[in-house]
C-alpha cells in the first residue's frame, strides 16, 4: 500500500472535523475522494499535505510510520498537493517557474539550461507546444494548472493530491488535464482526487472514498457503482433543526431581473424575487450564480439586462448606486471585503449606514450606540463589547458581525454569498433564522451558495447554475436534494 | 469545498468566544511614558531645560512640524502612505506668500490666496492618487515640479517681505507663540473631523480595508481628495507662518521638514498602511520629537549628530510599535 490512514481525528474548537477516519490509497492508483461541503475532504488534504497535524491516528507510507508534520515532512515523504489557487508567479517564463523552491539548483539561472529542462517536464504534462519563455500570465486557467502539476513532478512525488482542479476550467480543458492525471497514475504514482463533479469521477477514478460528517465509509471500486449508489452514499445527513421553517410570500415581485448578462455568464438570465421569498441560486465554482449576485449587487458591471425594483428600474452601474436603493450585499469572503479586521465591532455595523445616525455629517455617537445595540443583540452579539477589535472575533461572530451589519441599512433586498463559509453549526442556525426573520419582515432575500444542503434548507425557490447557464428554477418542494445534488454535479450524464 | 478552518466555537455565550484584546490605548501610554522620560532625563541632566524661554522654544519648534504632521495623518490613515513633497509644498507657501506681502498685498488676502493654491496643488495630486497611481510615486513627482518651478522663478535668489515687514509672526497671546496656537487650534480641529464624522470615519475604514470599504457605498474617491485637501491646509499653514515669523523665504526653505513630519507621524504611531493612528498622536509625536532634540541642543550635540540620535530614536519607536501592533493581530 501507498498511503494509509487510520483511525486519523481532528478537531477544531467545538467542532470534529475528522472522526477515526480510515484511508488508503495503492501504487498506481486514483483514489476519488467525494462528500458534501463540512465532511472533512479539505481537513484531510491539509492534514496530508503537512498544513495541519492531526489530534490522534496513524500515517503510513509504503509501510512505514510517517509524520507529515509540517510541510516540509510531508513534501520529503513524497506529498505533493495541486490546489485549486495557483502557486506561480504570473510575472516569471514558464521556465523560471519550473526552478522556483526547487532544491540544487545552480543559482546562476542560465536560459539556454532552463529552457532545455522546462521543455522535458511540459512534455511529461501534455504542453509539448508550449514556449518556455512564455511568462505565466499570458497562459490558459488549464495550462496553469498542467504547469502546476509539472512543478510538483520536479519534486519526484509519489502521492498527488488535486483539490478540485478542473473547477474553473471549460471542457475540453478538462480533458486535457484528465489524461495527463491518468498518465501520472500509470506511471505508478498514486493520485487522490477530490472533487464535487461525478462525471470526472467514473472517466478518471479507480475507486471512491466518501466522507460524510467527518466520518469515512469503506472504498468502493467505481466498477461496482454507479451515480446513484455515489450519491446515496454522500447524502444521508441529519438536517434536523438547523433551518427554520419555509415562509409564504405574496406573488407581486419586488425585484425582477431580466435578461442579465455579465462576464461569468453565458446566457441571459431572467429571475423573478417576490415580498418574503429566499431565493437560492446554487452551483459550483464559476457556475454563474455569483456572477448574478455580484452583478446585482452593483460590483460587476453587467453587459445587458434590466433590473426593476419595485417596479422601478434599478441602476447597477456602482454599489454606492444599488446601496442607496437599498440593496445589502454580503461578500464571500468576509476576511478580502466583508469586515474592517482592525476596526471596532461598532464602526464595523454601522459602516453601511453610519450616515443614517448622523446629521450634517456628525455622527451622533449615542444614536450610533442605540441602534449598534439593537441590531447587535438581534444577531446575539455581545452588546457590550462592541468597543473590540472584530479580529479577535471567533470566525461565526465575525461572519455576524459582515452579515449583521446590514440589518441597520433597512435593506429592501439582501443579497448574500456563501453566508456561512467557515463557520460552525450554531452561528449557522443563529444565521439562517435571522435570514428568515429579516425575510418574513418584508425584505426580498438572494441566497447564492454552492452548499446544496443549506440551498435547500434555507430556500423558498431554487435555480441552479451550471457553467454560465441558469438550468432550472423549481419551489423548494418540488426539489428533493437527491435531484438537487445531480443537477448541480452532472450535468452532463443527465443531458 | 469543506472548510473547517477558522471554525471556532460560537454555540456558547459570544461572551466566551472573545478573548480580551490588549487595550487600544497602550501605544498612547508608551508614546507618552517615553515623552516622560526623556523630559525627566531632560531636567536632570539640563538645568537649562525646564525655563520659560526654553519651553517655549520647544513648543515653537514642534509647532511647525506638529501642524503638518496632524494635516498629513488622514492621509495615511485612508491607506495612501505619506507625501514626499512636504518640503517643497510648505516652501510654496511660504515663498508665495512672502512673496505677496512684499509686493504690497493685503494679508487676509495674501493668506487666502495660499492656503486655495495650496488646495489646488493638492486636490490634482488627490486625483491622481484616487485614480489609482501609487501615492509616494505622485507625491514624489509633485514634490520635484515644484520645487524646479519656483527655483526657476526666484533663480535661486531669496524672496523678502521688503517695507511690508508681517510683524505678528513672532508674536505670543498670553505669553503662547502664535505658531503653538495655531497648531494647538489645528490640532483640535483635526482630530474632531476624524473621530465624530461621518468622512473621518469614512477615512478611517478606507484605510482599514479598501475593499470592505468598496462594498459598503463608502466613495474612496471622496475620501482620498479629502485627505489631500485637509493635508494641504497643514501646509499652507506653515509656510505661512514660517513666512511671517521671517519676512523672506528661498526655493530651499524646510530643508528636513519631509523627514521629520513622516518621523513625528510614525513615532505618534499611526500605521503606515493606514486604518489605525489619529493626528492627536502625531501631534504627540512632533512634542516628542522636539523634546529630544531640544535636549541635545542644550547639550552641544553637533548638527550631525543630533540627526543621527534623532534617527535612532525614531527607528526603535516604530520598530517597538511595529511588534506591539502585530503581536495584536497575532493573538487574534
Amino acid at each position: 500500500m501507498r498511503l494509509g490512514v487510520r483511525r486519523l481525528s481532528k478537531r477544531y474548537g467545538s467542532v470534529q472535523a475528522l472522526d477515526e477516519i480510515d484511508f488508503e490509497l495503492r501504487p498506481g492508483e486514483v483514489m476519488a475522494l467525494l462528500g458534501e461541503n463540512g465532511a472533512g475532504k479539505s481537513t484531510l488534504v491539509k492534514i496530508l499535505s503537512g498544513l495541519v497535524s492531526p489530534d490522534s491516528g496513524e500515517i503510513e507510507i509504503d509501510g512505514s510510520s510517517a509524520t507529515l508534520y509540517p510541510s516540509a515532512r510531508s513534501q520529503a515523504a513524497g506529498v505533493a498537493v495541486v490546489h485549486q489557487e495557483y502557486s506561480s508567479v504570473p510575472t516569471l517564463s514558464v521556465a523560471e517557474n519550473l526552478v522556483l523552491g526547487q532544491k540544487g539548483v545552480s543559482p546562476l539561472w542560465l536560459p539556454g539550461r532552463l529552457n532545455a529542462r522546462a521543455k522535458k517536464l511540459l512534455a511529461a504534462v501534455g504542453l509539448d507546444n508550449l514556449d518556455p519563455r512564455t511568462t505565466v500570465d499570458r497562459l490558459s486557467v488549464a495550462e496553469m494548472q498542467l504547469l502546476e502539476i509539472a512543478r510538483l513532478l520536479v519534486r519526484d512525488a509519489r502521492v498527488l493530491i488535486f483539490d478540485e482542479p478542473t473547477a474553473a476550467l471549460a471542457d475540453r480543458e478538462i480533458e486535457r488535464v484528465l489524461t495527463v492525471i491518468r498518465r501520472l497514475a500509470s506511471e505508478g504514482r498514486s493520485v487522490i482526487y477530490v472533487t464535487h463533479r461525478l462525471p470526472e469521477v467514473f472517466r478518471l477514478a479507480d475507486r471512491v472514498t466518501v466522507f460524510r460528517n467527518g466520518r469515512s465509509l469503506p472504498a468502493k471500486p467505481v466498477s461496482e457503482l454507479d451515480v446513484d449508489a455515489v450519491i446515496t452514499m454522500m447524502l444521508g445527513r441529519e438536517l434536523g433543526t438547523m433551518f427554520p421553517n419555509h415562509g409564504s410570500f405574496e406573488s407581486k415581485p419586488i425585484f425582477q431581473v431580466d435578461g442579465l448578462l455579465a462576464s461569468g455568464l453565458t446566457q441571459s438570465v431572467s429571475l423573478e424575487l417576490r415580498r418574503g421569498e429566499i431565493l437560492g441560486l446554487t452551483g459550483q465554482l464559476g457556475s454563474g450564480a455569483s456572477a448574478v449576485i455580484q452583478s446585482l449587487a452593483g460590483v460587476l458591471m453587467p453587459t445587458a439586462g434590466h433590473v426593476q425594483l419595485d417596479g422601478e428600474e434599478l441602476s447597477l452601474r456602482s454599489r454606492a448606486a444599488t446601496l442607496k436603493r437599498g440593496i445589502a450585499y454580503c461578500t464571500a469572503d468576509r476576511k478580502r471585503d466583508g469586515i474592517f479586521a482592525g476596526r471596532a465591532i461598532r464602526e464595523n455595523l454601522s459602516s453601511p449606514w453610519m450616515r443614517s445616525v448622523s446629521s450634517g455629517g456628525w455622527i451622533s455617537g449615542r444614536r450610533e450606540r442605540r441602534r449598534t445595540k439593537e441590531v447587535a443583540a438581534q444577531f446575539a452579539i455581545d452588546v457590550k463589547r462592541l468597543g473590540i477589535a472584530v479580529s479577535t472575533l471567533s470566525g461565526g461572530n465575525q461572519q455576524k458581525v459582515a452579515v449583521g451589519k446590514w440589518l441597520g441599512a433597512e435593506p429592501r433586498v439582501m443579497l448574500l454569498e456563501e453566508p456561512t463559509r467557515g463557520v460552525d453549526i450554531g452561528a449557522r442556525a443563529e444565521i439562517y433564522q435571522r435570514l428568515r426573520e429579516l425575510c418574513n419582515s418584508g425584505v426580498g432575500i438572494i441566497v447564492a451558495s454552492s452548499d446544496t444542503s443549506e440551498i435547500l434548507g434555507l430556500s423558498d425557490t431554487i435555480a441552479t447554475f451550471y457553467r454560465g447557464q441558469m438550468t432550472r428554477i423549481m419551489a423548494y418542494n418540488e426539489w428533493t436534494e437527491d435531484a438537487l445534488v445531480r443537477e448541480v454535479m452532472h450535468q452532463e450524464s443527465a443531458t | 469545498m469543506s472548510e473547517p478552518s477558522g471554525v471556532e466555537p460560537v454555540g456558547a455565550a459570544p461572551s466566551q468566544s472573545t478573548r480580551r484584546p490588549r487595550a487600544d490605548w497602550l501605544p498612547q501610554a508608551i508614546i507618552a511614558g517615553l515623552a516622560v522620560t526623556a523630559i525627566t532625563v531632560s531636567i536632570i541632566l539640563t538645568p537649562s531645560f525646564l525655563t520659560i524661554d526654553n519651553i517655549r522654544a520647544i513648543l515653537r519648534n514642534a509647532s511647525i512640524v506638529g501642524i503638518v504632521a496632524v494635516a498629513m495623518t488622514p492621509m495615511t490613515l485612508s491607506g495612501n502612505f505619506v507625501s514626499l513633497a512636504i518640503s517643497q509644498s510648505s516652501m510654496l507657501a511660504m515663498v508665495s506668500f512672502v512673496a505677496m506681502i512684499g509686493a504690497g498685498w493685503p494679508q487676509p488676502v495674501a493668506i487666502l490666496i495660499v492656503i486655495l493654491a495650496l488646495i489646488v496643488v493638492g486636490i490634482v495630486q488627490g486625483i491622481i492618487v484616487a485614480t489609482g497611481l501609487n501615492p509616494i510615486i505622485t507625491t514624489l513627482a509633485a514634490g520635484a515640479i515644484i520645487y524646479g518651478v519656483v527655483s526657476e522663478i526666484t533663480g535661486g535668489g531669496i524672496i523678502r517681505a521688503g517695507d511690508n515687514l508681517v510683524s505678528w509672526g513672532s508674536s505670543t497671546l498670553a505669553g503662547i507663540p502664535i505658531q503653538v496656537l495655531v497648531f494647538l487650534f489645528f490640532t483640535i480641529l483635526v482630530t474632531i473631523l476624524m473621530s465624530r464624522t461621518v468622512i473621518g470615519r469614512e477615512t478611517m475604514l478606507v484605510g482599514a480595508n479598501r475593499a470592505t470599504a468598496g462594498i459598503s457605498g463608502i466613495s474612496i474617491f471622496r475620501v482620498t481628495i479629502l485627505a489631500f485637501v485637509i493635508f494641504s491646509v497643514g501646509l499652507a499653514l506653515a509656510g505661512i507662518l514660517n513666512g511671517a515669523a521671517f519676512n523672506q523665504a528661498t526655493a530651499r526653505s524646510f530643508p528636513n521638514l519631509t523627514i521629520d513630519v513622516i518621523a513625528a507621524l510614525l513615532v505618534g504611531g499611526t500605521a503606515i498602511q493606514g486604518g489605525q493612528g489619529s493626528p492627536l498622536r502625531s501631534a504627540g509625536g512632533a512634542l516628542l520629537i522636539a523634546v529630544i532634540s531640544n535636549m541635545m541642543v542644550l547639550n552641544d550635540f553637533s548638527t550631525g549628530g543630533r540627526l543621527a540620535v534623532q534617527g535612532g530614536v525614531v527607528v526603535v519607536i516604530v520598530v517597538l510599535l511595529d511588534q506591539m501592533r502585530r503581536r495584536r493581530m497575532a493573538s487574534s
